[in-house]
């Protein structure tokens, strides 16, 4: 009748490397993202490009936040 | 909702319903010895009896009787059966319920004790019970000064209260100290030490009762907490935080004139004798980011010793409390996950935590434990091995879209010895805990679909 104990997905103490890591990532790919933004003219711009390159960024500053928030005590 | 909250678990509701039970003359009290432990706030009485048969029928189980104060006051009953001699006695709990008989004299209390098998015609069985009363030792002097020791009066009875007959019987009462200023003396009774014996009484018929006053000196701390809420909150990244918030008082003999600093620090064998100033609280062993603080900031005079098998907080009011006084805190710490939250066969999780109050020696009047759920927890299922008021309740914290379920436990009158474990089962899929980063995902692409708009839009008047 051994219970099964749960844990974190990750393990905690991966946290605070985690959130360094996505959150340098994510602000890497925003910049590309801002830089192709102020580069770029109107007519050369296309749209998918600047869609996926925010697509990436917003999704590694959103899990970098998280493990951000995590590392930092704020268990959400 | 409210329907699926049972007050008693499944399997104490089948206990409930035991069948016929014999009448009260059936039985017979061949020995009983009481021990009686005046030695802190929580008195102690541990009952050895040895029960006979004397009907024609099996007893599936007996009565245990108690005076109408001391069923206000009750706040544990335990009992054990005996089986074995000397040094192979095995003890066996045994289910101990409240019980309601109609035709009580008095206003007199009953629980009952299922035995183990049912006792046979004839048979004797051997059982140990334990119970504990608080509130049940009264200042006398009400108020005291700060130099005084605290006296205190203990209302009992010499012959043990019994639906049974009880053919031989001994009381044994311990005092803290050896200053009794006087007891009610019922023939045979005698005092030696920081002992009082009653007894033995032969041949006692059933409900005889022989109240007794003992007035005696009892400096141990009175602590004891009115009000304490604990919150329990379970995140899935991995770790549990619990908050505490105390309302501790001294429960004893009120203090009256002024409170010298001066006598307190010189002559603190003499003054203040029945005051505290620090307290113990055991906490899990592994232990972390611990803060004891109160309305006006952190409290610095507290120590921490963390260990393999329990972690002991020592900490101090910023006052010593003396009669009457008060002091309200806030306790908080972390423990990690794995600990506590464990899954079950049948794919539901479940919190494993320990019930009732981390001080050592004290009484809650009031206790209230809320265990917070994550987000998108269903179904959520308390099981205790005693009595709580459950409850639900929703609390909106950290990226909360619906709110986390709350399940209140509510007890009154909880001592130590309520430090059992108990367990909250819920279902959760992991899936949902993907529902946080996605709100910090989708912000954060919603900044940058604005700034996309921003870019794209043309808001030229002439046409270039």
């Amino acid at each position: 009748m051994a219970a099964k104990p749960i844990a974190s997905p990750i393990p905690v103490a991966l946290y605070p490397t985690l959130s360094v890591f996505t959150l340098t990532i994510g602000l890497v790919i925003t910049a590309i993202f801002f830089i192709y933004e102020t580069t770029s003219s109107r007519k050369n711009r296309s749209l998918g490009k600047e869609l996926a390159t925010s697509a990436v960024a917003s999704v590694f500053l959103g899990f970098g936040s998280l493990f951000l928030l995590l590392a930092s005590g704020v268990y959400v | 909702m409210a329907a699926r909250i049972g007050i008693f678990a499944v399997v104490v509701a089948v206990f409930l319903s035991i069948p016929a039970f014999s009448s009260a003359q059936d039985l017979q009290i061949v020995n009983a010895e009481r021990r009686i432990d005046l030695s802190s706030h929580i008195v102690k009485d541990f009952l050895t009896l040895k029960v006979e048969n004397i009907g024609i029928s099996p007893a599936a189980e007996m009565l245990l009787a108690f005076s109408p104060t001391q069923i206000k006051n009750l706040a544990m009953v335990q009992a054990l059966a005996i089986t074995g001699k000397k040094k192979k006695k095995t003890y066996l709990p045994l289910d101990v319920k409240p019980a309601e008989q109609p035709d009580a004299p008095n206003d007199t209390g009953y629980y009952r004790v299922t035995f183990v098998s049912p006792l046979g015609p004839g048979e004797t069985v051997s059982l140990e019970v334990l119970y504990i009363l608080t509130n049940s030792l009264e200042p006398f002097p009400v108020e005291i000064t700060q130099s005084e020791s605290q006296l205190v009066y203990y209302h009992d009875s010499a012959v043990i209260l019994s639906p049974y007959h009880v053919k031989q019987q001994t009381t044994f009462v311990k005092t803290p100290s050896t200053r009794v200023e006087s007891f009610t003396s019922i023939e045979p009774a005698n005092r030696a030490g920081k002992e009082i014996k009653y007894g033995p009484y032969e041949n006692r018929a059933s409900y005889s009762y022989a109240p007794v006053i003992i007035h005696f000196e009892n400096n141990s701390p009175f602590a004891v907490v009115e009000e304490l809420v604990r919150e329990i909150e379970i995140s899935h990244w991995g770790s549990l935080q619990i908050t505490e918030h105390y309302r501790l008082t001294h429960g004893g003999a009120r203090h009256k004139g002024v409170f010298s600093r001066v006598d307190y620090q010189s002559k603190r064998s003499v003054s203040g004798a029945s005051s505290f100033n620090a307290l113990l609280a055991v906490l899990p062993p592994r232990v972390n980011s611990v803060y004891y603080r109160d309305d006006i900031g952190n409290i610095s005079t507290s120590h921490l010793r963390t260990g393999f098998r329990k972690s002991e907080l020592e900490f101090e009011p910023r006052y010593p409390l003396f009669g009457g006084w008060r002091a309200t805190f806030i306790i908080g710490y972390r423990v990690p996950l794995e600990d506590y939250l464990f899954e079950a066969s049948d794919g539901r999780r479940y919190l494993n935590f320990t019930f009732g109050c981390p001080l050592v020696e004290t009484i809650v009047n009031k206790l209230t434990i809320k265990v917070v759920l994550p987000e998108g927890s269903k179904d959520p299922y308390a099981i205790l091995p005693f009595t709580v008021n459950q409850d639900l309740q929703v609390k909106y914290s950290y990226l909360d879209i619906v709110g986390r379920t709350v399940v209140v436990l509510q007890k009154d009158n909880v001592v130590p010895t309520h430090n059992v474990p108990f367990q909250v089962y819920y279902t959760f899929k992991p899936i949902y805990m993907l529902a946080e980063p996605f709100m910090l995902v989708s912000a954060f692409f919603f900044v940058f679909v604005a700034s996309l708009a921003y870019v794209h839009i043309d808001l030229n008047i002439a046409r270039k």
